[in-house]
């Protein structure tokens, strides 16, 4: 007689209270409804059905927006949760310009790179602390490209840094090297990438502007690869938006 | 249900309207095939007729079947100040609640780069010529209120910023009527970081 009570313990277990998420990106369904796409810590990537969150005196449709830390309670038992409540946590800088761009270019990441219902709670850490630095202008690449290493780390993609691929000689600082992205880098004197810079992304401190600029293309080229030709649409909005903004 | 020949072929059209459920769909089609032909058979050439001439202002993209709309073809009006929305059922919102005497804008949507939605799927290029004319003094920002919104904003406003065209979003804040212990936070947040001066020069 164990059938009706695992049914029953599986019915009451996906009932979660105020749980730490962030909204990634909603679209409508139905008249009033939305289905949402949200980061939890402890719970993943995960889709949540919110019901009637877009009539006219909903108290909810104001709270739920991209880039607020929210707690969110929903139930469920299939795929598809029900959102019950949502709380905002605490006042957060708001993204404005290149930075809220940037945001949703990073919502993209975490779509296409994290799996649905794969518990990644550093990742919630590092998007929150992203987004932090998302909203200092003069800090964008660098939150960027932190962000992305970590995100790679974190799920496996991780980049090899510390030596180089052939010989296993740790990265000297004054050579040059072409990087490999499954393997790592590899002695070449017209290689892109300075040794320099690759211990510069290894140890995270991403402060000058020609690291920066490397950081760039070896994290794009990573990417790339690891997306196997999906498009990733946010780059390609936001480079096209930035032409616009660019005075002639 | 799903019955088959004419009848319900017609009921299963009329569901991709908004709101409307094969119960709906149901009703309206015996409204008007028991009790009113002449105003179906209207309705029906009405809406061929507009499928097939309405289309986009050149100027302000609002659904017309002129090549210029209505407001934009309206000389007493103000064509140096634009009012931006996303849809032409904000513009007539916009038209009706306030006394907005200038021109629109209307994007058809919002910069969701997760879309893949970008300045030229909205038409901005337009936009720009009108901006790069010169006869444009300000640029009302009346996206709506969300994420998206504020970024398309924003980004429309850093396009005025280039040509010199003095911009505004509009305010948002508790709604009229509305109390504070029953106003979202983050609307309350809003509301207190636009807040305004009081106009106290009682003479």
């Amino acid at each position: 007689m164990s059938e009706p009570y695992r049914v029953w313990a599986l019915m009451t277990d996906t009932a979660v209270y105020l749980q730490p998420a962030f909204i990634l990106q909603h679209r409508k369904y139905r008249e009033t409804s939305l289905i949402i796409d949200v980061l939890t810590r402890d719970f993943g990537r995960i889709s949540l059905l919110a019901k009637g969150v877009r009539k006219a005196k909903s108290k909810t449709a104001g709270l739920l927006q991209p880039f607020l830390p929210l707690a969110i309670s929903y139930i469920g038992k299939g795929e598809l949760k029900t959102l019950t409540d949502v709380e905002v946590m605490q006042p957060f800088p708001e993204l404005k310009g290149l930075g809220l761009y940037c945001g949703f270019y990073i919502n993209e990441l975490i779509g296409l790179f994290l799996h649905k219902y794969d518990p990644h709670p550093e990742v919630f850490a590092y998007y929150e602390a992203c987004l932090s630095r998302l909203s200092d202008s003069s800090k964008i690449e660098a939150a960027l490209r932190i962000f992305e290493l970590d995100l790679m780390d974190n799920i496996g993609y991780g980049l090899q840094l510390k030596q180089a691929a052939g010989n296993k000689k740790p990265i000297n600082p004054s050579k040059h090297y072409a990087f490999n992205i499954e393997q790592g880098p590899i002695e070449d004197e017209n290689g892109l990438f300075s040794g320099k810079t690759l211990q510069a992304i290894s140890a995270r401190d991403l402060t000058d502007a020609h690291v920066l600029a490397e950081a760039k293309i070896l994290m794009r080229a990573a990417i790339d690869t690891h997306l196997q030709g999906k498009p990733l649409k946010s780059r390609t909005v936001i480079h096209n938006m930035v032409k616009h903004t660019k005075n002639e | 249900m799903h019955k088959k020949g004419l009848l319900g072929q017609l009921i299963q059209s009329f569901c991709c309207l908004p709101g409307v459920g094969p119960k709906t769909a149901q009703r309206m089609v015996f409204q008007l095939l028991q009790r009113d032909r002449n105003s179906a058979k209207a309705l029906a050439e009405t809406l061929l007729q507009a499928i097939k001439e309405i289309g986009y202002c050149q100027q302000c993209r609002t659904l017309t079947e002129y090549s210029l709309c209505e407001i934009c073809a309206d000389k007493s009006r103000d064509d140096s100040t634009i009012c931006i929305v996303e849809s032409p059922a904000d513009a007539w919102i916009v038209d009706q609640a306030t006394a907005f005497k200038g021109h629109y804008f209307v994007l058809h949507g919002r910069l969701s780069p997760l879309d893949g939605i970008g300045p030229d799927e909205l038409g901005l290029n337009i936009l720009e010529q009108r901006l790069a004319s010169g006869n444009i003094k300000e640029l009302i920002l009346a996206t709506n209120s969300t994420v998206e919104g504020e970024a398309t904003a924003y980004f429309i406003g850093e396009l005025a910023a280039k040509h010199h065209v003095q911009a505004s979003r509009i305010a948002h804040g508790v709604p009229m009527g509305g109390e504070l212990e029953f106003t979202d936070s983050s609307t309350l947040l809003h509301a207190f970081n636009g807040r305004r001066n009081l106009d106290t020069n009682v003479a």
